[in-house]
């Protein structure tokens, strides 16, 4: 549906200091996927998303939505709804003259025209409002008044900015629901900086740096990726090492290590049991391996206590923060 | 060719509803904000004042002098209304949302051009008024009248494409303004120095000078080449404005 083919975009002119504001980007989004871009400030978000709706062409590569290149922005346009970042509005307008500019700009008839602006302020929760003027009105308003015009022409499309910034929370979900459900029939490219709204709302996300592509994948994907594999954590009783030779034996790619990581838990009660206690955490970098069955037969077999045994799970922020956070510490 | 014949209307047939919203959208704005109203009022004070000054103190039921100082006083006006048309779309980020609705930078710019010249157009058709107060003094040259009129719209229309192409060059309203202020009276002023340089300078000031075109009209003759040069302005700064928009975009 979305399609980026080594997308570049330079900023500078000759005399400045020259960079790439987004660097040999490549993506796919499929047909009714809800797709989330992440990345600090900065990072080249809304500069991929200006280049997907042709407002900045790119300086090198290609992209195409729907099947339609880049080089007939406008045959894009008629199938892409957009919300720019901070969704700007023409303040001076009513909210109701502002839809149906756009609206008309998009070739509606007079009665699809009304029609679809009764049925997308039902939907944004704009009746109320459609005709105040929109400088009047508060930010939330307004950014629903430009998801509102984005989705007047039911496009195939959405490339949304930002889309919840200034909701307050019940509005955030609303939005929420509203993008879930549209992410049913349409494809939706949204970027946020809040991470737990991209955990809730879509399937799949990406994260960029420095204009470039860090990681691409759903939650889980990007979370064994970040941590290199997937990682059981062991709280186990009795002889450690021979069971640490027998989980070697059975899965040779996989490490072994003991952690500390409870230690401020036990501190409290230290019994002569916890010391016969042992934190284990096993480690593969394939994150099909059957790692937890392997340790519960190797326990069982050694006549090991298997006291507890969870995956860890990686949170969105620490894939965030491993992989935005370092170049900002060399920095 | 005929295959592609409906493909061509329909985005012609686009291309004018895109021009008939943005009219809208435009006239809209200007009913709604107080700018055109105080714009308009101030224009006619200052026409009436020029009308009544001539029709009072020199005592002729005649409108020359007025149709002559009306170059200098709309070189103030119409910068000040086409200052928003463009600068203001620029600075409120509204520019990106046009720039990514399936409309050409040429139909943006026609659209814009037709609404600020009709909203002229309103301007200068309330001056009817003075020639009506003046058909009921003594007998007036209709059609002498009717050519001064068309003259002044060519040169309204004139001086709102160099306005228009001002207001694309910033993103500030008041910039904007000084921008179309300058062009304007450059254009002006080297008709007045003319006279000091030699005889070829001063033929190429001349024709260059929409005002010399505007002067000769209202001879009352209505001679195509002066209606076709202030058209052709009007062109080439429309054309100027839609590129330089473009050009904006690979910054």
């Amino acid at each position: 549906m979305i399609y980026a083919k080594q997308l570049n975009r330079q900023f500078g002119g000759q005399h400045l200091q020259q960079g790439y504001a987004v660097c040999d980007l490549s993506f796919h989004v499929k047909r009714g996927e809800v797709m989330g871009l992440l990345g600090p400030n900065g990072a080249g978000k809304s500069t991929t998303m200006k280049m997907l709706t042709g407002f900045l062409p790119p300086s090198s590569g290609t992209a195409s939505i729907n099947g339609i290149g880049l080089e007939k922005p406008q045959a894009i346009q008629h199938c892409l709804g957009y919300l720019p970042e901070n969704a700007p509005s023409y303040r001076d307008l009513d909210v109701i003259n502002h839809l149906r500019f756009m609206g008309r700009m998009h070739g509606l008839p007079p009665a699809t025209l009304s029609d679809r602006i009764t049925e997308m302020s039902d939907v944004c929760g704009l009746q109320s409002v459609l005709h105040r003027r929109i400088d009047e009105l508060s930010k939330g308003f307004r950014q629903r008044v430009g998801l509102a015009a984005s989705m007047l022409h039911d496009p195939v499309c959405l490339i949304l900015d930002e889309p919840t910034t200034g909701l307050d929370p019940n509005q955030i979900v609303e939005i929420r629901h509203l993008i879930r459900r549209l992410g049913e029939e349409k494809t939706v490219l949204l970027s946020s900086h809040v991470l737990s709204e991209v955990e809730a709302v879509c399937d799949r996300m990406m994260i960029l740096d420095g204009g470039r592509l860090q990681i691409i994948g759903t939650q889980d994907e990007l979370a064994q990726q970040a941590q290199g594999g997937i990682v059981l954590q062991l709280q186990l009783r009795g002889d450690v090492t021979a069971f640490e030779q027998a989980i070697k034996l059975a899965l040779p790619a996989c490490t072994f290590e003991r952690t500390s990581k409870h230690e401020k838990t036990s501190k409290h009660k230290k019994t002569l049991e916890d010391s016969e206690t042992f934190y284990i955490s096993l480690r593969h970098t394939d994150g099909q391996a059957p790692l937890a069955e392997t340790a519960f037969r190797t326990a069982v077999a050694h006549n090991i206590l298997l006291l507890e045994m969870h995956t860890e799970q990686t949170s969105l922020e620490d894939v965030f923060h491993a992989l935005t956070g370092a170049d900002h510490e060399k920095k | 060719m005929k295959k592609n014949n409906p493909v061509i209307v329909s985005s012609l047939s686009l291309m004018a509803k895109q021009i008939i919203a943005l009219c809208r959208k435009e006239w809209r704005t200007c009913i709604d904000t107080p700018l055109a109203y105080v714009i308009g009022i101030a224009f006619l004070v200052t026409t009436g004042f020029f009308f009544s000054n001539s029709l009072f103190l020199v005592n002729e039921a005649d409108m020359r002098g007025w149709f002559a100082v009306l170059p200098l006083l709309l070189i103030f006006f119409v910068p000040a209304m086409a200052m928003r048309f463009i600068a203001d779309e620029r600075r409120s980020g509204t520019f990106e949302l046009l720039a990514t609705l399936p409309v050409g930078t040429l139909t943006v710019v026609l659209g814009k051009f037709l609404s600020l010249f009709t909203q002229l157009a309103v301007l200068i058709g309330l001056t009817l008024l003075y020639p009506w107060t003046l058909s009921g003094l003594g007998t007036l040259d209709g059609g002498q009248m009717m050519v001064s009129y068309i003259a002044l719209l060519l040169l309204a229309g004139s001086y709102a494409a160099i306005c228009l192409y001002a207001s694309a060059l910033t993103g500030y309203e008041v910039i904007a303004y000084v921008f179309g202020l300058v062009l304007l009276l450059t254009l002006f002023l080297l008709l007045q120095v003319a006279t000091l340089f030699p005889p070829f300078i001063q033929n190429v000031l001349t024709t260059l000078s929409p005002v010399a075109h505007y002067q000769s009209l209202l001879r009352g003759v209505l001679n195509l080449g002066d209606v076709v040069y202030l058209l052709m302005v009007i062109g080439v700064f429309i054309s100027l404005c839609s590129f330089e928009l473009e050009r904006r975009r690979w910054r």
